[in-house]
């Protein structure tokens, strides 16, 4: 899944944004973009665990069945936020796309 | 897995308190016999169990919290004869009897067996509580996350 | 389709379900020929091939599809424990086993069942 970082709107094309304002927003964007891509990863590590459980799971090595199914659920439950945040970034971006110039 | 290891521990209890209740009928079936052929007279007998351990060496070396992982339940230590005296019975007219007309017949405390058998009988029962118990918290867990 | 972006869980579990499944039946045989004479008692025997899966999970590396063909469960007969001719059926232990093969069925299908609910997530986007 390929996501493009936001980028952030340079302060001469903001127009109504002061410029301090603008350079602040720019450090944001930029800083979501890691944020999100630390976040791909750790969920990713997540959900590898999960994986990686449940197949010590069916071996008959897991040492705990409430870990593993805790395990699981987090790991289900983190990657359903991290499809939300997705979607919403993306309908932002769209939306952005979509102004007229 | 461990709620395969609650199941072999409640197992292994189980299999214990049956031996005890099977040596208890032992005693009792022979509390009134004789002399066999050989001479010898009947001993009661008793189980003598211990905590089982995988390795039991192992849990002194290893101090880590793992050891506690390699309790197994309980095991048969061995199968004694108790030293108990028979109990003389004076009947004159059996062929078993000595010279002074007593009979000898086992040391079976008719009493302590009962207790034995009430004890060993809710043991068992107890073990399969436990046995249930651990099968109710596993399928519970299953329920984490909810239905979906 | 959905093999392709999927790892080899699946085939592990549906394997160990085939193993618990095929165990149930031994074990329903033991229970139902308790009362018969000279029988032996079978076991399933599945967990000790999976020494080379084993090691991949342990090392942290993906499981190649290739080491689970040919796996299959295999079924013994009962050593004897007393050193006796043959070894005799436990009622109470054949039904413990299968309380526990119970429970390690549903929590297979549960596992199964939330691990293709995370890939319907990644399917549908997060839609419903």
């Amino acid at each position: 899944m390929n996501i493009d970082p936001i980028v952030g709107i340079p302060p001469a094309a903001a127009g109504a944004l002061s410029a301090q304002a603008g350079e602040a927003q720019g450090e944001t964007f930029s800083k979501f973009g890691t944020w999100f891509g630390q976040q791909i990863a750790e969920v990713n590590g997540q959900l590898q665990r999960a994986d990686a459980n449940l197949q010590q799971l069916a071996l008959g090595d897991a040492n705990n069945l409430h870990q593993v199914m805790i395990n699981l659920e987090e790991a289900k439950l983190s990657f359903q936020l991290l499809m939300q945040v997705r979607n919403r970034a993306l309908e932002a971006y769209q939306e952005i796309m979509r102004m007229q110039v | 897995m461990d709620y395969s290891q609650a199941f072999e521990i409640s197992a292994s209890g189980m299999t214990v308190e049956k031996l005890r209740i099977d040596l208890t009928a032992v005693n009792i079936a022979n509390m009134h016999t004789t002399a066999g052929a050989d001479g010898t007279l009947f001993r009661p007998l008793r189980v003598v169990s211990r905590p089982g351990a995988q390795n039991f060496a192992g849990l002194f070396e290893d101090g880590s919290e793992s050891s506690v992982y390699k309790l197994r339940g309980a095991q048969v230590f061995a199968v004694q004869e108790m030293t108990t005296a028979p109990r003389m019975v004076y009947e004159p007219g059996n062929p078993s009897a000595d010279a002074t007309g007593f009979v000898a017949l086992p040391g079976v405390d008719h009493v302590s067996e009962m207790v034995n058998l009430i004890a060993a009988l809710r043991a068992y029962e107890a073990n399969v509580v436990a046995m249930n118990a651990a099968k109710n918290m596993a399928v519970k867990a299953l329920e984490i996350g909810g239905n979906q | 389709m959905i093999q392709e972006i999927d790892t080899a869980t699946m085939g592990v579990l549906r394997l160990a379900l085939d193993a618990a499944s095929l165990r149930h039946r031994v074990i329903a045989h033991n229970i139902a020929n308790a009362n018969t004479e000279g029988f032996a008692p079978l076991r399933v025997n599945f967990e000790d091939q999976f020494d080379a899966v084993r090691s991949a999970i342990g090392q942290g590396q993906p499981i190649e599809r290739g080491l689970l063909d040919g796996l299959r469960p295999t079924i013994l007969q009962d050593a004897p424990l007393d050193g006796g001719a043959t070894a005799k059926v436990a009622l109470d232990m054949e039904v413990a086993r299968l309380a526990q093969n119970t429970v390690h069925y549903q929590a297979l299908l549960r596992g199964a069942t939330k691990h293709l609910s995370i890939l319907g997530i990644a399917v549908t986007e997060g839609k419903r």
